[in-house]
C-alpha cells in the first residue's frame, strides 16, 4: 500500500511539473501571437511547388504539408477529420490553410471550419475574378479564401495531328472546324480514318458538358439530377468509344496521358492552364525530356466547342488558426503581389487570378507558352474567363462525376448494359451519400 | 464448514492473485480496445447517425431500420450485402485452396525426415516475404504490371499471344485470378510455416514406426500426419475464413474501391469502408459489422464442427 502511495504521489508530481512547464510555453506563444507552425491541407504538390518558390516564409515559422489525394473522397474525409478535432487539436497541430476545389469547395466555405478573410486583413479583390471570390463566399457572402488560379478552359490540340486532319494548325482555322459539338463530332471521324483519336479519354469531353448544366447534381430536395447536358455527354461518349475515337482509359489514367507523348495519337485534351502545365506529365517538362517523350511546341490552344472552366484550387481559411498574419500574408502574395503573379505565368505557365497582370502578358507580344508553340495562352483565356459563373455547385459533386464516369465505363467497355451501369453508380451514391435520393 | 474453511484459507499465502495480474492486462485491453467498441457497434447499429456534408445528422434511435435498409432487395431483386459476401467467399476460396494445398505439401516435404532438405531457412524466408511487402503496395505493383499499357500486356502483344490489349483489370475473371493469386502468394508462406509448426509437434516415433511397417509416403500422410494436424489445420483455416471475409485491400486497391466490374469483386468490407467514407454512416456501417460478426461466428462453428468430426474417435 504504501508503494502505491508512493507511485502516486511521484506521478502526480511528475504531472504537476509538466502541467507547469506548459504554461510558459503557451503564455509565450500568446507574446508573439504566432503559432510556429503552419499546417497546410492540400491533396497534391502543385500549390506546394508555387509556394516554396515564391512565398518568403517568416522566420520563426515552419511550414508542414498534409497530403492526401483527391480521389473517392479521401482527401476530404482527412480533412473533415483534422477540422473537426480543430479545438482539441494542440497549436501547432492546427490546420491553419486548407485547398479545396470547386468540386466541394461550397462544402467548406458554408461551415463554421472557415473563417473570414476579410477580418484577416485580406481585402483587396479588385484584381481577382469575380467568380473566385463568389466561389469562395459562403451564403451570406463572407468570403473565406482566395484562389491563386482563374480556371478558363479550352481545347488544347495537337498541331501536326490537325495539320495532319485538318489540313492547318492555325488556332483561328482550328477553332472555325471545332467550335460546336456536331463539328466536332465530324472532325473525330476524320481523325479516326487517318488513325488517330478525337481524344484519349471517353471522359475527356465529361468536364465541358458538366459545367454547362442547367441544374446542380443534386436539387433542393436532396434528388439526384442527370442533367440533360450529362446525358448528350454519355451519348457521345458512347458513340466515341463504339467508332473508336477515343479510348475507355480514364481521364487520369496514365494510358490516356500517354497519348499525349512524341508518339501518341490524341488530337485533343481539354482543360484550362493548369491541365497541360501539370497533367500532361508524358508531353511535357523534365521527366518528358529525360524520357524522351517530349512534344513541347506540338500544341495549340482553342476555346472548342464550348466555353467552359474546370477546378481551380482555393486556398481557404481555417477556423480556429493560430497563424491569422501569415494566412492574410500566403493570400495577398498570390492574389496581389505582381511579382509573383508574373513568375505565375512566365515560369510556371499559370493563368492567375489577377487580372491586371494577366492583360500585361495578354497584351505583351514577346510572351508566349513554350509548350504550345509560342502561342499566347494568356491572351485567349482573358478572354475565357469574362464568361465564367460559379453556379450549380453542391456539397456531393466531386463523387457524383467522379463516380458515373468510373461505372459508365464498364457499360462502354461491354462488361455490363447501360441500366445496370446506371444502377451500379446509384448504389455507390447511395453508401457513399445516404442523404441523396436516387432513381429507383 | 465453508466457512472455517474460508478463514484458513484467508491466513495462507495466497500466490493465486498474481496469477491474475498477470492475465490482467490483455483482458484490460481487451476490454478496452475490443469488446467496447464491439458493443458500441451493436449500439450504433440502431441509430441513424451520418454525416451530410459537414452536418451531423442523428443520431435518431431507428431500431432494425439500418437492418431492414441492408437487407432489402433491389428493384432486380438483389440484396446488395448478400452478393457482396458471395464475391468475399468466392475470392476467398479462389485463394485459399491453392494457399492450403501448397502450403501442407511444402511443410511435408520440409519436415520430411527422409528427404532432410537443405537450404530450409532460405526458403522458409522466401516463401514468406510476400507477407511483408503491404497488400496495397503489393496491389499497386500488380496494377502496374497489368494495367492496358503496363508491361504484362506489351509482353503479350509483342510475343504475338494477343493481338490486342487485354484489359485485366476490368475482365471479370482475370480481376478475380489476380486478386485470388495475390491473395494466394501473400499468405501461403505463412500458412506453410503455421503448419510445419504442426506437423513438428507430433510425436517423430509414430512417423518412423509407420515407416517400419512398410507404410507409404501417402499412407502416411492421410493416416498420421493430417489426423494429427487437424487441429492445427482448423485453426489455420478458420483464422484464414476470418482473414478471408474481411479482405479488403486487394480488391480495394486494385479495383479502385469500385469493385470492377459490375460490382463483383466488392467485398462486404468495401461495402463497410463506403459507409464509413464521407459520410461516417455509423448506423449502417454498425448494422453491417453486426451481420458480419454473426455470419463470422455461424461460418466459424461450422468448418470446426465438420473438422472435428471427421477426426474425432
Amino acid at each position: 500500500m504504501k508503494k502505491l502511495v508512493s507511485i502516486l504521489t511521484a506521478a502526480m508530481i511528475t504531472l504537476s511539473f509538466a502541467g507547469c512547464s506548459a504554461k510558459p510555453a503557451s503564455g509565450g506563444q500568446e507574446a508573439d501571437a504566432q503559432g510556429k507552425v503552419f499546417h497546410i491541407y492540400a491533396w497534391n504538390e502543385e500549390f506546394k511547388g508555387f509556394f516554396e518558390k515564391y512565398y518568403k516564409v517568416p522566420e520563426g515559422i515552419t511550414v508542414e504539408w498534409t497530403i492526401v489525394p483527391n480521389e473517392d473522397g479521401q482527401y476530404q474525409d482527412a480533412l473533415d477529420l483534422a477540422l473537426m478535432n480543430q479545438e482539441s487539436a494542440a497549436a501547432d497541430e492546427k490546420v491553419d490553410m486548407f485547398l479545396a476545389e470547386a468540386d466541394y469547395i461550397v462544402k467548406y466555405t458554408n461551415s463554421e471550419y472557415t473563417q473570414d478573410i476579410k477580418a484577416l486583413g485580406v481585402t483587396d479583390f479588385s484584381n481577382t475574378y469575380k467568380y473566385t471570390v463568389d466561389a469562395a463566399s459562403d451564403a451570406n457572402g463572407v468570403v473565406k479564401g482566395v484562389s491563386f488560379q482563374c480556371c478558363p478552359a479550352g481545347l488544347i490540340y495537337r498541331r501536326s495531328i490537325a495539320e495532319d486532319v485538318l489540313g492547318t494548325s492555325d488556332p483561328a482555322e482550328v477553332q472555325a472546324r471545332l467550335d460546336s459539338w456536331d463539328k466536332f463530332n465530324e472532325v473525330a471521324a476524320l481523325a479516326a480514318e487517318k488513325g488517330y483519336l478525337m481524344t484519349a479519354s471517353y471522359a475527356s469531353t465529361f468536364r465541358v458538358f458538366s459545367n454547362n448544366t442547367q441544374s446542380p447534381w443534386v436539387d433542393k430536395d436532396n434528388n439526384l439530377v442527370i442533367d440533360p447536358a450529362i446525358n448528350t455527354w454519355m451519348e457521345q461518349a458512347e458513340n466515341f468509344v463504339k467508332n473508336n475515337y477515343t479510348l475507355t482509359a480514364g481521364i487520369w489514367d496514365a494510358e490516356a496521358m500517354a497519348e499525349s507523348a512524341k508518339d501518341g495519337r490524341a488530337m485533343c485534351y481539354f482543360g484550362p492552364a493548369w491541365f497541360y502545365n501539370f497533367s500532361m506529365g508524358p508531353a511535357f517538362g523534365e521527366d518528358a525530356v529525360k524520357e524522351g517523350t517530349d512534344s513541347t511546341g506540338d500544341w495549340g490552344l482553342v476555346e472548342g466547342p464550348q466555353a467552359h472552366f474546370w477546378g481551380g484550387t482555393w486556398l481557404l481559411a481555417a477556423a480556429g488558426s493560430d497563424n491569422p498574419e501569415m494566412i492574410a500574408d500566403v493570400m495577398n502574395t498570390f492574389i496581389n503581389d505582381e511579382e509573383v503573379c508574373s513568375n505565375l505565368i512566365e515560369k510556371e505557365a499559370q493563368f492567375t487570378n489577377n487580372q491586371a497582370v494577366n492583360a500585361k502578358f495578354a497584351a505583351d507580344p514577346e510572351y508566349g507558352n513554350a509548350y504550345l508553340g509560342g502561342q499566347n495562352d494568356t491572351a485567349l483565356f482573358l478572354d475565357l474567363a469574362k464568361n465564367i459563373k460559379f453556379q450549380n455547385h453542391t456539397n456531393y459533386d466531386q463523387l457524383c462525376a467522379e463516380g458515373l464516369q468510373t461505372y459508365f465505363v464498364e457499360y462502354l467497355k461491354g462488361e455490363v448494359d447501360k441500366e445496370t451501369a446506371m444502377k451500379n453508380y446509384y448504389k455507390y451514391l447511395n453508401e457513399k451519400f445516404p442523404a441523396v435520393h436516387t432513381p429507383e | 464448514m465453508k466457512k472455517t474453511e474460508g478463514k484458513r484459507r484467508r491466513k495462507s499465502v495466497s500466490y493465486s492473485k498474481w496469477a491474475y495480474i498477470f492475465i490482467a492486462p490483455f483482458f484490460i485491453s481487451y476490454i478496452i480496445f475490443t469488446l467496447t467498441p464491439q458493443i458500441l457497434t451493436v449500439y450504433n447499429s440502431f441509430f441513424e447517425n451520418y454525416r451530410d456534408g459537414l452536418t451531423q445528422i442523428g443520431p435518431n434511435f431507428v431500431g432494425l431500420g439500418n437492418y431492414q435498409k441492408l437487407l432489402t432487395p433491389d428493384s432486380a431483386g438483389v440484396i446488395d450485402v448478400l452478393k457482396y459476401f458471395g464475391n468475399t467467399m468466392l475470392l476467398w476460396i479462389l485463394g485459399a485452396v491453392p494457399q492450403f494445398a501448397v502450403a501442407l505439401l511444402l511443410a511435408v516435404i520440409f519436415t520430411s525426415s527422409r528427404l532432410n532438405i537443405k537450404g530450409q531457412g532460405l526458403a522458409k524466408s522466401i516463401i514468406y516475404m510476400p507477407n511483408l511487402i503491404m497488400a496495397s503496395a503489393f496491389s499497386m505493383l500488380v496494377f502496374a504490371l497489368f494495367n492496358n499499357i503496363g508491361p504484362v500486356n506489351k509482353l503479350l502483344i509483342s510475343t504475338g499471344l494477343i493481338d490486342k490489349t487485354f484489359d485485366f483489370l476490368t475482365v471479370k475473371v482475370s480481376v478475380r485470378a489476380l486478386i485470388a493469386s495475390m491473395n494466394f502468394l501473400m499468405w501461403f508462406g505463412n500458412t506453410t510455416i503455421v503448419l510445419m509448426a504442426g506437423i513438428m509437434g507430433i510425436d517423430q516415433s509414430l512417423f518412423e514406426s509407420a515407416e517400419i511397417d512398410g507404410a507409404g509416403s501417402l499412407h502416411v500422410f492421410f493416416d498420421i500426419t493430417l489426423p494429427l494436424l487437424m487441429p492445427i489445420l482448423s485453426y489455420a483455416l478458420i483464422t484464414s475464413l476470418i482473414g478471408g471475409i474481411q479482405m479488403f485491400d486487394v480488391p480495394q486497391v486494385i479495383t479502385a474501391g469500385k469493385g470492377t466490374p459490375n460490382m463483383a469483386n466488392t467485398t462486404v468490407i468495401m461495402m463497410l469502408n463506403n459507409f464509413l467514407s464521407i459520410s461516417k454512416n455509423y448506423g449502417m456501417a454498425g448494422a453491417l459489422s453486426v451481420l458480419l460478426f454473426i455470419i463470422t461466428g455461424i461460418l466459424s462453428m461450422f468448418v470446426y464442427r465438420q473438422m472435428a468430426k471427421q477426426y474425432k474417435r
